[in-house]
């Protein structure tokens, strides 16, 4: 059950990819794979509106000569065409639209894929987990290379034939970019704290602020102390990383990260 | 000496039961009549029983647990009952016991994202909806007297802030950058509820400041410029102060060439009529979310050895402005954190953005982040120190411009990576940070409030309430409070005893001192 609706999914996704702009790479495919029989009428809807409607308010319906569909009060309005049905029947002479002859089918169709289009805009605040590589290897691998063993310092912690072999083939390409820049999570701090006895109290940095630091033992138990009576010594295998963060070019960025792609 | 031209408050047209006239006459003491404490926006109370020679014994007094999201609002507190929110809810507690007198709750379509407070006029109350209506409750009861629509909720419109009441004015923002719609400020009657005036955040076509925004195409009807946050308000130049939010399409600044006016900015207005009187944008033409409705907060103070009549910012792009209040005259722009997007200053006083920084298909890192140097988390300014407090937060994105056809909504998004956060004190007069106080990695959430008991109240990212020296920004005092404060707290007297309110997630808590320091603090 879980692999056929994962199947059904991916078809969906890549019909939407392959049939919408890319603003649609959102949340439109979470709408379309609601159900099948949904996604079918939005495909519908759309050869339709492309056919009839799209000359004037854009094949995409953000408007043309006539106005955009996607933020219109009307759409916004309408329920399963509801008042998109009236607009497309009658017309609206006055503003030059002509009135059009649709079956309730063919009118059902178009509301749909409008909706389909004003969820996709309301939620284009996301990057989608499958965002293309196209889109993000800009960069020149050589020289990223170079930056890698130079002027970046990577190498002294990282080696792309150890702990980054494959790493390409790890991560999806939009992640791999976020995590070469700042691996949240990947690396925990530790901590050594030096009690008034002298004794060192090592282990796995549980917690830190300005009054308090916890750590988990070797052992495994948890160990809490006020800092203002001990010492207190992190080691953030991050740090390199946020110190990067302040230097890096955009060019170094995409270099980089098209160094990181060759490591499949 | 800073006090020598303190803010004189005119009143609001007040009724005998409920929010007094002479509230509004003079610095709060007892009480907090609006969603900043004054018209100002300083944050800063007169109230010392509470100081930093006792501050180490307060005490809890009471917690109110409300069993919603977290609470991100500013309590009023008028006639010993404090009046807060959460999105849908408002409550009315008891300010010296911590009990419930009503609660109101309205289910509502829209986002939810958070609620700032609510407004008062004599015996009524005004608080916004996630889905853009505007509701007078009356304070006795909580019972509804009228509800307003605001803007469409199905076009995006909702409302999270806390309505500005002038005179005979309740001024209400909106909220909403989903979808590319036109941001607004309006004023409302307070019997009414009718509509006084709209001001459009976008001029008209052929309008001045119009030809910011390209010909020949619909961006200008489509340009956003939320009115997220409550401005302030100076009753001798009778001008209101706001900050409006980000242009629309959000990242895709392609589509709209030009300063995009008057998003990004902070607008002086006639509150009687909405008419513009003057305006300065921290961020011309953003590309990041980064809304200027940071507060504006006013005070009078020397400037080059002259008396001046301030309004600084603390603006979310990561730079803290100085203006002339009386004419928008800029006086100080610089950085309070080590932003990446700028190249430097222009002319103007306006950060000069880098064009690569802008966000791209392919990912553009910068400081700040969409979520910014700062944002509604109220800023400080303490006259007795002369100092500007923020919670500035270094935080680290990568922007993706992920739209190919016509942008539209955001049309991409930044993928946080990094975030740390600090208490900055800034001196105004320079932008020069003068003090830093680190609270923990991850993005700072609260706000502060200084005090004429030389105290600064803020929290940590570790769910510590802090009372630091506002001169030096060490540690007075602390209590873990088991969560994120993600409001600002605030400071009153009833009864000669002052109390402190904050809160910790969806708890509200009220410190104040033991008996037998309030009698000495009264001798």
């Amino acid at each position: 059950m879980y692999l056929k609706t994962t199947h059904k999914f991916l078809i969906l996704c890549a019909t939407a990819i392959i049939t919408f702009t890319a603003a649609i790479f959102t949340d439109y495919n979470s709408f379309a794979q609601s159900t099948s029989g949904q996604a079918a009428a939005i495909e519908r809807g759309q050869k339709q509106f492309e056919a009839n409607c799209g000359f004037c308010h854009g094949n995409d319906a953000t408007g043309a000569r006539g106005p955009d569909l996607i933020r219109s009060k009307l759409v916004a309005d309408d329920v399963g065409g509801n008042l998109i049905g009236a607009v497309i029947r009658n017309g609206r002479p006055q503003k030059g639209m002509p009135a059009f002859t649709m079956t309730q089918e063919q009118i059902d169709d178009i509301a749909a894929f409008l909706h389909a289009r004003i969820h996709g805009a309301m939620r284009s605040g996301r990057v989608s987990d499958t965002y293309p590589l196209s889109r993000l290897l800009t960069g020149d691998a050589p020289q990223g290379k170079a930056y890698f063993n130079g002027a970046g310092g990577c190498s002294a912690c990282h080696s792309t034939t150890g702990d980054l072999a494959h790493i390409a083939s790890k991560y999806a390409p939009i992640d791999l970019e976020a995590r070469m820049l700042y691996p949240r999570g990947a690396a925990t701090s530790t901590v050594t704290v030096v009690l008034p006895s002298g004794e060192k109290v090592e282990g796995k940095l549980v917690h830190l602020d300005e009054f308090s630091v916890a750590l988990q033992d070797a052992s495994g138990w948890y160990r809490s102390f006020s800092r203002n009576q001990v010492k207190v010594q992190v080691h953030d295998p991050l740090a390199a990383h946020r110190a990067l963060l302040s230097k890096l070019s955009q060019a170094d960025v995409h270099n980089l990260f098209a160094y990181l792609e060759t490591l499949k | 000496m800073l006090f020598l031209w303190g803010i004189v408050f005119s009143p609001p047209a007040g009724r005998s039961q409920g929010l007094q006239e002479s509230a509004l006459l003079k610095p709060a003491t007892d009480t907090w009549p609006t969603y900043n404490g004054d018209y100002s926006g300083r944050r800063f109370s007169v109230l010392n029983q509470i100081n930093v020679k006792n501050i180490g014994s307060l005490r809890l007094a009471w917690i109110f647990q409300t069993h919603t999201q977290a609470i991100k609002s500013t309590p009023l507190e008028v006639n010993g009952i404090l009046y807060f929110t959460a999105p849908d809810h408002v409550w009315a507690v008891d300010a010296r016991f911590g009990r419930m007198i009503w609660h109101y709750q309205r289910p509502s379509e829209g986002d939810h994202i958070g609620h700032r407070g609510v407004a008062m006029y004599g015996d009524w109350l005004y608080f916004t909806t996630p889905d853009a209506q505007l509701v007078s409750l009356n304070a006795k009861d909580g019972s509804v007297r009228w509800i307003r629509e605001l803007a469409d909720p199905k076009l995006g419109y909702f409302s999270t802030m806390a309505p500005l009441v002038i005179r005979n004015h309740v001024i209400v923002g909106v909220s909403g950058d989903v979808t590319d719609i036109p941001g607004f400020l309006e004023s409302l009657d307070p019997d009414t509820g009718k509509i006084q005036w709209r001001w459009y955040v976008e001029p008209k076509p052929g309008e001045p400041r119009s030809e910011t925004w390209p010909r020949n195409s619909d961006a200008i009807r489509h340009g956003g410029g939320m009115t997220w946050m409550t401005g302030s308000y100076d009753p001798r130049l009778n001008l209101l102060y706001w900050g409006t939010g980000n242009p629309n399409p959000v990242l895709a600044g392609e589509v709209r060439p030009g300063d995009n006016l008057f998003t990004c900015s902070i607008v002086a207005l006639n509150p009687d009529t909405g008419t513009l009187v003057w305006y300065f944008q921290p961020s011309p033409h953003d590309v990041h979310d980064w809304d200027a409705v940071e507060t504006p907060v006013l005070f009078n103070a020397p400037f080059n050895g002259k008396p001046r009549e301030l309004l600084a910012q603390a603006s979310r792009n990561g730079f803290f402005f100085v203006l002339d209040r009386t004419n928008g005259e800029h006086l100080v722009t610089a950085p309070f954190i080590d932003e990446t997007w700028a190249s430097g200053i222009d002319s103007r006083g306006r950060p000069i953005a880098k064009a690569d920084y802008a966000p791209r298909p392919d990912g553009a890192l910068v400081e700040p982040a969409s979520d910014g140097a700062t944002n509604w988390m109220a800023p400080s300014f303490d006259p007795q120190t002369g100092l500007f407090y923020v919670n500035a937060r270094r935080t680290f994105s990568i922007f993706y411009l992920t739209a190919t056809g016509k942008p539209e909504g955001w049309a991409g998004r930044d993928r946080d990576l990094y975030a740390d956060s600090a208490i900055r004190a800034i001196d105004y007069r320079t932008g020069k940070i003068v003090w830093d106080h680190e609270i923990g990695k991850g993005e700072g959430t609260a706000g502060i409030l200084t005090t004429a008991g030389h105290l600064l109240f803020t929290a940590d990212n570790a769910g510590n309430l802090l009372a630091l020296d506002p001169a030096t920004g060490h540690t007075l005092w602390h209590v873990n409070l088991g969560g994120r404060m993600e409001s600002c707290p605030m400071t009153f007297e009833l009864d000669g005893r002052q109390y402190l309110i904050v809160s910790a997630q969806d708890l509200l808590f009220a410190f104040t001192l033991p008996e037998n320091l309030i009698h000495q603090s009264a001798k």
